[in-house]
């Protein structure tokens, strides 16, 4: 069915066909008009020379009709039917015949159908009607078949008048028979040529269409392979002609380059900025570790130099603990996430409600309202990394509202999705920083290491979830995060 | 009339006499097939190389065109009719000179013929029909078929529908074969000739009436040609079968020779005529040019 449908043939293929069916139509036009004024000529042509056939009999009949003489009546019409040797055949005598005032036969061309003395006798209805038509007729005249067939015929109908007194009629009858074969083979022959035409016309239209319609093609590629985002490796659309598709070409050829630069750009600068975060990242974690680094080499030095030294054993091993279980921390954070942290930990989503006692602790004398939501069934299994996501959001808001602020938890399922949502009335996060907010040791806080977005970016990312954040400048943020998490319950 | 053609007689006579130069015209009519040119130029030469003067064949459409011809001295000799001959020689207009043998004898009939494929099978069959005669001065093609409608007490215009002449012994064959008219006279000697050098046109005809046999179409001197003339074209044309060249002629006549006949030859047709004229003595006005 595609086939017949119009809106999906290629623009080549609609321009040739078009091109085919004017050229078949004007051809067509040009050939039907042709053969009708052919047909028309030989048809006047035939009436008149049918007429003069008629006249030039009527000359010598009415002496011999007189006389009685019907062998030279007969003869006259004998020999002008007679074909000689050098005679055109163009026109065919298939009747000749002299009629007296009252129809009775005086010669006829086929006197063994129409004997002399006899009423002459037609053959059909038509012909008798025509019989009578011709009997009335007092001037020269032509009677025609009229229609376009082989049977047709063209009469030339001349009264005969002997001192003014009617005497009778001579009719002759030319068949259009070979001027109908003529007719035929000019149109097959101008049908034939129309052919011919169609033919070269179809093969010049598909070679101009395919011309025209190539640049065409190759710029709707080019837009496709933009659609796809594939421009580096566009090639230039050669340009083959002038007007508005040579035009139209050499435009698209410079949209698709500066195009291309663009993407070629863009990429660079995304490039860079992966290499900025990845110096920031080096920076942070040099400073990070670095920090803690320093005291604790102080703390050996010290007590390598006072290898005895209670005092100081005791006042420098929790120092050095506590430097080292801060790089600890810091290299677990940056690894959240991956693989080697991945763990397969379960927990019921019902406890996630002891985080609500952890905010609380947390808040401690601060004037903060927690309006607390979970609207989740308690019996649901969740990665138990979920708790440490909805913790880190719920610590930066608590940190980042002032007083009288709200924080609001809401947890609800969705289909096979939990979507959590922690909002605050705080300060809204800076436009300026918002495509930062989630790097690594990125933060805004003084004490802060710039890693709780991170893991809460990493978890959501691992558990192939999404995060929305919404922020408006003094009027909070909004985390909404899905995660497609929900698999069984607890038994 | 005739004191106006004896002043003529008189007045031409000695200057043809008098020149060489002179050449003998001949008159021909429908007895003979006329249209074979080449035929009439070979028999003019060899008349001419006989006679030592110039022959000239003078051919006209009907008999009486010939005849008025004759009568006038026009022309010397004239190759005619039996039934214009008694007619004329009655008037003493023309003189017998030969008669062509044919078939061994001096003698040819008329046949009544109609198209092959026509029911017609004698000649009161044709009665009510159209009918061909070859000239009102014919003997077999006019005198012989209105002979026997006067013997049925009738008229040509009563008897047929439709008659015409054709002027002419062929082409009462063709007429007939092409159906024109429904029966047709002709010579004997005519339908043979035809129905051995175009047979396709005989063979559409059938005979359905045989005439009992008359005088043949003889060759007749206008009155008033000199007796030098007349005895020298006798002894050429009666002797032409004794060499080769003259035989050959003979030969495309279809004709075995020339002889001399009494005018009793032409008898049978005087009784014809006789016999035509007792039961309609207006036939002899029968309308032709």
């Amino acid at each position: 069915m595609a086939l017949f449908n119009t809106t999906s043939w290629s623009l080549a293929f609609k321009l040739s066909l078009t091109i085919t069916a004017v050229v078949t139509s004007v051809g067509f036009l040009i050939g039907i008009l042709m053969v009708v004024q052919d047909w028309k000529r030989f048809q006047n042509d035939l009436a008149e020379k049918a007429l003069l056939l008629s006249e030039s009999i009527s000359i010598t009949a009415p002496k011999a009709m007189l006389r009685k003489d019907y062998w030279s009546l007969y003869l006259s019409l004998k020999n002008m039917a007679s074909k000689g040797p050098g005679a055109r055949s163009e026109h065919e005598i298939t009747d000749a015949m002299i009629l007296d005032a009252e129809g009775m036969v005086q010669a006829h061309l086929h006197p063994a159908e129409h004997p002399i003395g006899l009423l002459f006798s037609p053959r059909d209805e038509d012909d008798k009607a025509l019989f009578r038509e011709a009997m009335t007729v007092r001037t020269p005249t032509v009677l025609s078949s009229g229609d376009f067939s082989k049977d047709g015929f063209q009469e030339g109908v001349v009264p005969l008048f002997s001192d003014q007194k009617y005497l009778g009629v001579v009719r002759v009858r030319l068949s259009v028979a070979s001027l109908f074969e003529k007719t035929m083979s000019t149109a097959v022959i101008v049908l034939l040529s129309i052919l011919l035409f169609v033919i070269i016309g179809s093969l010049l239209g598909t070679i101009v269409s395919r011309r025209v319609v190539g640049s065409l093609t190759a710029i709707t590629r080019g837009l496709e392979a933009v659609g796809r985002g594939e421009m580096t490796d566009f090639s230039p659309i050669p340009v083959k002609e002038g007007g508005e598709i040579g035009r139209l070409s050499v435009t698209f050829n410079q949209i698709m380059s500066e195009l291309a630069e663009k993407k070629m750009l863009e990429e660079e600068i995304a490039m860079s900025e992966k290499l900025v975060a990845l110096g920031r990242i080096t920076a942070g974690v040099a400073h990070e570790v670095n920090n803690p680094l320093a005291g604790l080499l102080n703390c050996i030095d010290t007590l390598r130099k006072h290898p005895n030294d209670k005092v100081l054993i005791d006042r420098y091993l929790p120092v050095i603990d506590q430097g080292l279980h801060r790089i600890k921390d810091i290299v677990h954070n940056l690894l959240v996430g991956l693989k080697i942290e991945e763990s397969v930990e379960m927990i019921t989503t019902g406890q996630v409600e002891k985080l609500h006692d952890l905010v609380l602790a947390e808040i401690g004398e601060r004037e903060i309202d927690i309006i607390w939501n979970n609207t989740t069934d308690r019996d649901l299994f969740i990665p138990g990394k979920t708790e440490q996501i909805i913790c880190n959001l719920l610590k930066n808001a608590v940190e980042i509202v002032p007083e009288n602020g709200i924080v609001r938890f809401n947890m609800h399922q969705r289909g096979t999705s939990l979507v959590i949502e922690v909002s605050d009335n705080g300060p809204g996060v800076a436009t300026n920083i918002r495509n930062q907010m989630f790097d690594p040791f990125f933060t805004t806080k003084p004490n802060g290491t710039g890693l709780g977005l991170w893991v809460v970016y990493r978890l959501v990312q691992s558990m192939q979830g999404v995060i929305e954040v919404k922020s408006e400048a003094g009027k909070g943020t909004t985390f909404l995060i899905e995660l497609p998490v929900i698999h069984r319950r607890a038994a | 009339m005739r004191l106006c053609i004896l002043f003529l007689l008189f007045w031409i006579t000695p200057i043809q006499a008098a020149s060489a130069d002179t050449p003998i015209r001949f008159g021909l009519t429908a007895v003979v097939i006329t249209e074979n040119l080449r035929f009439l130029d070979q028999w003019s030469q060899y008349l001419e190389h006989k006679i030592g003067r110039k022959v000239e064949f003078v051919q006209r459409r009907s008999y009486r065109e010939v005849m008025d011809l004759l009568a006038s001295g026009a022309i010397d000799f004239a190759w005619i009719c039996g039934y214009p001959y008694i007619q004329a020689k009655d008037l003493d207009l023309l003189q017998l000179l030969t008669v062509p043998i044919y078939r061994g004898s001096p003698h040819y009939h008329s046949y009544i013929i109609v198209h092959e494929s026509s029911p017609y099978k004698r000649f009161s069959d044709l009665k009510g029909r159209s009918f061909a005669f070859s000239d009102p001065d014919s003997n077999s093609g006019f005198l012989y078929p209105l002979a026997l409608i006067a013997k049925r007490g009738e008229t040509p215009e009563n008897y047929f529908r439709q008659t015409f002449f054709t002027f002419n012994h062929a082409e009462t064959v063709q007429a007939v074969a092409e159906q024109v008219a429904d029966g047709g006279a002709v010579d004997s000697y005519i339908w043979e000739y035809i129905a051995v050098f175009r047979p396709q046109m005989t063979e559409k005809t059938r005979i359905i009436k045989k005439s009992p046999s008359f005088g043949f179409p003889p060759i007749v001197n206008r009155v008033g040609v000199d007796a030098g003339t007349v005895s020298q074209m006798r002894r050429t044309l009666e002797e032409m079968v004794d060499d080769v060249s003259g035989k050959q002629l003979l030969d495309s006549l279809k004709l075995d020779g020339f002889g001399s006949y009494a005018d009793s030859l032409f008898n049978e047709i005087r009784a014809l005529e006789h016999a035509v004229q007792k039961t309609n003595p207006r036939h002899s006005v029968v309308k032709t040019d």
